[in-house]
């Protein structure tokens, strides 16, 4: 268990408290990053009717995710929430894959890519909520079948944000603790390079889709 | 070797964190179980949907697995943090 329990930290003292970054999955994050940059720029490089490989790919994403966006939310909101929504999905993608290659690990087996991302999704759908009903509106939700709902609303909308960072980061988390395991238990032999493809490549494209979904229903939930 | 309350507090954690497991695995497992039996069941009367449905299908048992999620998260931080 000694990858597991290895972890690159950076403590940073300001008076009695003290700071812990986790440096592994901060330079993962970066190397995703910098990947996505790339990948933009490839695929808008050479930008024409007839596009080549890179931007191809590009337009299927960013098309499929616009469709997908634009059947929950509607024309209208798409056109300001779709980017997003395909950034979010590509990032995750990319962080999720990239664990398949030697010496690296996902970004989102640290717990707080998954939760960062989802009190994003959190504080994006109330602000959504808000422009949409009004503040007025937006509160009266809260108290909608009768006035004693509220605690309960108020727990449910807490939980949304925790279920969807802790699916996430179980997903991954468990994945890579079970190619751990067996990968020991076996000596590598054989068995490795298909636990990666099934865990990292299989259960990581859907769970960024499952992730990017979710986002966009927590939306329309609150806009309608 | 006296056995000391760390010890059992050890043992309380390991066997807590199997039972959290094995009955958190129980209800996605049903349940993911029987998605994929009304997949099939949808895919046999209308194969030409087949590659909706499976997505569709892929998508609920993944929000449906999350339940048995939890449970493994709650049993990893009962053997390596407790």
């Amino acid at each position: 268990m000694n990858e597991i329990g290895g972890i690159y930290q950076l403590i940073v003292r300001i008076g009695e408290y003290s700071f812990h970054f986790n440096l592994t999955a901060i330079a993962m994050t970066w190397i995703v990053i910098a990947l996505l940059l790339f990948f933009g720029y490839m695929a808008s490089r050479r930008r024409h009717v007839l596009p080549n490989s890179m931007q191809v790919v590009g337009e299927l994403l960013v098309a499929q995710f616009y469709g997908l966006t634009e059947s929950t939310l509607g024309k209208e909101r798409a056109k300001s929430y779709a980017p997003l929504i395909v950034a979010l999905f590509m990032f995750l993608l990319l962080s999720n894959w990239i664990g398949a290659i030697p010496h690296m690990t996902e970004p989102t087996t640290d717990l707080n890519t998954p939760l960062s991302l989802g009190l994003m999704g959190f504080v994006l759908a109330h602000y959504a909520g808000i422009r949409a009903k009004g503040f007025k509106g937006y509160i009266k939700t809260y108290f909608e079948p009768i006035v004693f709902m509220l605690p309960m609303n108020l727990i449910g909308e807490l939980a949304k944000v925790i279920s969807i960072s802790f699916r996430l980061f179980g997903n991954m988390m468990g994945g890579a603790i079970i190619i751990l395991v067996v990968s020991h238990l076996i000596y590598s032999l054989v068995l490795p390079p298909f636990l990666y493809l099934f865990f990292s490549l299989f259960i990581g494209t859907i769970q960024a889709f499952v992730f990017t979904m979710l986002t966009v229903v927590y939306i329309a939930v609150q806009v309608d | 070797m006296a056995i000391e309350g760390v010890d059992l507090i050890h043992a309380a954690s390991y066997i807590g964190a199997g039972i959290a497991m094995g009955l958190g695995a129980i209800g996605p497992g049903v349940g993911e179980g029987m998605v994929g039996a009304k997949a099939c069941e949808a895919i046999g009367r209308n194969p030409s949907e087949a590659a909706l449905l499976t997505r569709t299908m892929l998508v609920g048992q993944a929000v449906s697995e999350s339940t048995g999620i939890y449970s493994l998260v709650v049993a990893l931080l009962l053997l390596f943090v407790v």
